[in-house]
């Protein structure tokens, strides 16, 4: 009993101590009188949130503000939002050489010319000075999963805490998993390699799997045979065992429904768990990758509409405007051309209606087209601003897996959020600070 | 007009990259019909007058006089009309996503199959020629290029629906000018010469055997110490997708139609097969086939050619229209193909210019665009003539197929009308680019020509190897 009451004691003083402890080395922060939007869409006005370390402490209408803490009032008019996500972005990527020397053997290239180049890793490569980050902030995002531009396998895709300033870009956890896509071997016609072609790439990546998995078993059987011959060690085959081995999935970019075709018949091949990123026609094949649990990633950077349709939206605001004569023939066509770009735009409502998992991904959007890309989602795919915000936070962050850190503002999730001036998705909202892992950027 | 190349190009790329998507027709979908009172021509039986041909859910289950149509099934009076078989053409890059894995000499590993376009307007085009089977084929740049594709010409349905369900598999290989150029000259990698070709073949089909041998030795070592764990476990030979197909054409599961055209090369190629005991091959256009054809029949070799189409290089500067005709007359299983987007859609005038030149039976000119390309693809038990039992691939003609005034009526496949002369309105895309305004769409009727963009591309023959098809 005496023991018991010792150890029982020497535990209340261990835990409160370290409190005590870590209380006095991070500074509490907090930010008051704002209206929280969550990202189930719902709103709480009047309300504040603290965090401390990098983790929000607590979050509500009615919060304890720590006498520590250094305090934003928010003055009642301002607006917090969970730090958007994207799912898969390139920002920060070192740009793919602008030549390559024609090669000896172009059937029989190199790894990195094949665009076989699973290795490679984004924390490794990183340039931090992208000004995208800073663009990517102001556009409401703290927190990315990165990768690196490149062709068939172009590397790992690994989660930031974004930031503007160069030293302060922060990894998060391990490898996601691996990037994919059905780019060719780089170089053009004058130096270009194997594989050349749709069909070329899904040989290569068949054959480069079969590679792997002769390697793998080879570095298995000399671990406990060392008579035997040692394996040609290869860190680009071993960067795809986790793929082989389906511990980590790949992040495909993939847009027409054919080729989402040809993914699911190479996971079919190798087991792999896959996540669909871009997927442009990907509500074509809602019904497959439901059944299959595939997430889409989804881009919004979809092409612009038909310049007669804007122009008649234009006009019908202008009552003078005469009504424009056309022949039937043109009529017919237009009717398809928009319906082939509806389909398009509300690519992403259909795909929720059909309960698919949405998340976002920019791969490739420059941030400069972000804004206008999104009012047209918004104004034709009829998408809401809550459905966006779902999207663009929780939604995301439960496709990379990373929902109990990520994507809303709860006690205990990452501190990560940005305070904008008007809802975030409305025309002219600006970002005024944003809080990436608990530090807090003004703009 | 716009006929400018920048939007010619556009065009293309807009047709053949962009699928934006439109309809999804479930495979396989197939219909029934009573075809009434038409003159029958069977391809392998006798022409039938004033007969049926009745269709039950996708296969021919009747011919005959005064059929009575079962309930719920479409009568169609073809009264003075000619019905045959849908017309297949053995030779044809209708419809690829690309047609050349260009960057090696020998890609048996690759396969048309994961190179098919299902929404290009072609497909509708080749439908109302009366064509409704193709042998989709890889291009002619390499000795041994990918596997093809054979496809029924279901328009609308995704490239599943698409496939030939239980055809063999295929695969192209090319002799002569364009793998050396495109390899020799243009890579400096062996073939530079027709004696490389033959090397090449040699080499790989060696290489492959070898592979075999190691490959079936590792996996049953493998298997051995992973139950017992007893010595040394062997070294892993990886699986090789390339040496796997070349050892399938080795084994005769996969059939070679091979581009060609002078005779020696044709007698090379036939050595080597022998050599290897591979049997079951084509020689695809062969323009100086005839000059070999005893040789020919007595390999079983086939080939198909085109009827009168030559000099567009030099190693076939030599050549005949006779060529199908001599073939033919020595017991050559000739088919005449069209290569082309466009000749496919009157590939019933070429089979008749094998009757004006060469004085070919009538009933010997229609075989070469039905059951010859058929046995040629091996599905001549599915298709190819107008049997009990053989799917309902049919046309209907408004004359006799061979007549220069004759159309294509009605075109159905497994049963179902995929097109109608009197339903056929301008625009037939089932996918277009919202991007293309009115003006340059329009256009898309320009660029259908295969033919057309080889003159255009001629000076970039070697870079552009997408274009090597011939």
């Amino acid at each position: 009993m005496r023991y018991l009451f010792r150890v029982l004691a020497a535990l209340v003083i261990f835990v409160y101590g370290s409190s005590v402890i870590k209380a006095q080395e991070a500074p509490a922060y907090a930010i008051t009188n704002v209206t929280i939007h969550h990202s189930d869409g719902s709103e709480s006005k009047s309300s504040s949130i603290v965090w401390r370390d990098g983790v929000i402490e607590a979050v509500g209408k009615r919060v304890t503000i720590p006498f520590d803490a250094f305090t934003i009032d928010g003055g009642d008019s301002l607006h917090l939002y969970p730090g958007l996500i994207d799912g898969l972005a390139t920002w920060g990527s070192p740009a793919p050489p602008k030549e390559y020397k024609s090669l000896p053997e172009p059937g029989n290239p190199p790894y990195d010319r094949a665009g076989v180049q699973p290795e490679r890793k984004p924390s490794e490569l990183l340039e931090s000075d992208d000004k995208e980050f800073e663009a990517a902030m102001k556009a409401g995002f703290t927190t990315a999963v990165l990768g690196v531009e490149g062709n068939m396998l172009p590397g790992q895709v690994e989660t930031f805490f974004i930031s503007p300033e160069e030293t302060k870009m922060g990894l998060y956890g391990e490898v996601l998993g691996l990037e994919g896509s059905f780019e060719t071997a780089p170089g053009g016609w004058s130096s270009g390699a194997y594989p050349s072609t749709l069909m070329g790439v899904m040989a290569k990546f068949r054959q480069t799997m079969y590679e792997a998995r002769a390697l793998q078993t080879h570095i298995q059987y000399h671990s406990t045979n060392p008579e035997m011959p040692a394996p040609n060690r290869s860190e680009v085959l071993e960067a795809l065992f986790p793929l082989l081995n389906n511990t980590k999935p790949i992040y495909f970019k993939v847009d027409s429904k054919e080729n989402i075709d040809l993914l699911l018949k190479l996971q079919d091949e190798f087991g792999f768990d896959a996540v669909i990123v871009s997927g442009k026609e990907a509500y074509a094949r809602a019904d497959v990758l439901k059944k299959r649990g595939i997430p889409v990633l989804a881009s919004i950077d979809i092409d612009d509409a038909p310049k007669w349709y804007t122009d008649q939206k234009k006009k019908k605001k202008d009552d003078d405007a005469k009504e424009e004569e056309i022949t039937d023939e043109e009529k017919q066509y237009r009717e398809k051309q928009l319906e082939a770009w509806k389909a398009e735009v509300t690519n992403i409502k259909s795909m929720m209606e059909s309960g698919i998992q949405v998340g976002y991904s920019s791969h490739g959007l420059a941030l400069k087209d972000y804004s206008k890309k999104l009012e047209v989602i918004m104004d034709e795919g009829e998408l809401k601003e809550e459905d966006l915000l779902e999207i663009m936070t929780i939604n995301t962050a439960k496709i990379i897996g990373l929902d109990r850190v990520f994507g809303s503002l709860e006690k205990g999730k990452n501190a990560s959020f940005t305070l904008v001036n008007k809802p975030i998705y409305e025309k002219k909202a600006t970002v005024l600070k944003s809080v990436s892992n608990g530090t807090i950027y003004e703009f | 007009m716009n006929f400018n190349t920048g939007s010619r190009m556009k065009k293309i790329l807009t047709l053949f990259v962009l699928m934006v998507a439109v309809t999804g027709v479930k495979a396989q979908e197939t219909g029934s019909v009573l075809i009434q009172n038409a003159t029958v021509i069977t391809i392998t039986g006798e022409d039938l007058e004033n007969t049926d041909v009745l269709i039950r859910d996708g296969k021919i289950t009747e011919i005959g006089q005064n059929l009575s149509a079962p309930r719920r099934v479409t009568k169609v009076d073809a009264t003075g009309k000619f019905v045959m078989p849908g017309i297949i053409d053995a030779h044809s890059h209708l419809n690829t996503v690309s047609t050349n894995e260009s960057r090696n000499p020998v890609t048996a590993e690759v396969t048309m199959e994961e190179s098919v376009n299902p929404n290009s307007v072609s497909i509708y085009r080749a439908i109302a020629g009366g064509v409704t089977s193709i042998h989709l084929m890889h291009g002619s740049a390499n000795v041994i290029g990918g596997q093809n594709e054979t496809l029924k010409l279901r328009y609308g349905a995704n490239v599943d629906g698409m496939r030939f369900e239980g055809a063999p598999r295929t695969i192209k290989f090319a002799l002569g000018e364009n793998p050396t150029r495109v390899h020799g000259q243009g890579n400096g990698v062996q073939p530079r010469t027709r004696m490389g070709v033959e090397q090449v073949i040699r080499g790989h089909f060696d290489a492959a055997l070898n592979y075999k041998r190691n490959r079936e030795e590792y996996l049953a070592a493998k298997a051995k110490w992973d139950s017992d764990k007893k010595g040394t476990p062997p070294v892993p030979v990886a699986q090789n997708l390339r040496f796997d197909v070349l050892n399938d054409i080795i084994e005769g599961n996969v059939w070679v139609h091979c581009h060609s055209y002078r005779a020696d090369e044709i007698l090379m190629l036939m050595r080597v097969f022998n050599d290897y005991g591979i049997k079951n091959y084509t020689f695809q256009h062969a323009n100086e086939a005839f000059k070999v054809a005893p040789e020919l029949a007595k390999n079983g070799a086939r080939t198909s050619v085109f009827s009168d189409w030559w000099a567009y290089k030099f190693e076939v500067y030599y050549s005949t229209a006779y060529n199908a005709s001599i073939l033919n007359a020595n017991g050559v299983v000739n088919s005449i193909n069209s290569d082309d987007s466009e000749l496919i859609r009157h590939l019933n005038h070429e089979a008749a210019k094998t009757v004006r030149y060469g004085n070919t039976s009538v009933h010997d000119a229609l075989k070469m665009i039905t059951i010859n390309p058929a046995i040629q693809i091996g599905v001549d038990d599915r298709v190819g003539s107008i049997e009990v039992g053989k799917d309902g691939d049919v046309v209907i003609w408004s004359g006799h197929p061979l007549s220069i005034y004759s159309k294509v009526e009605q075109t159905y496949i497994d049963g179902k009308k995929y097109f109608d002369l009197s339903e056929d309105p301008a625009d037939m895309r089932i996918s277009i680019d919202p991007n293309d305004d009115f003006e340059s769409a329009a256009n898309f009727e320009v660029y259908h020509s295969g033919r057309q963009n080889d003159a255009c591309l001629e000076g970039a023959f070697i870079l552009n190897t997408e274009t090597i098809q011939q």
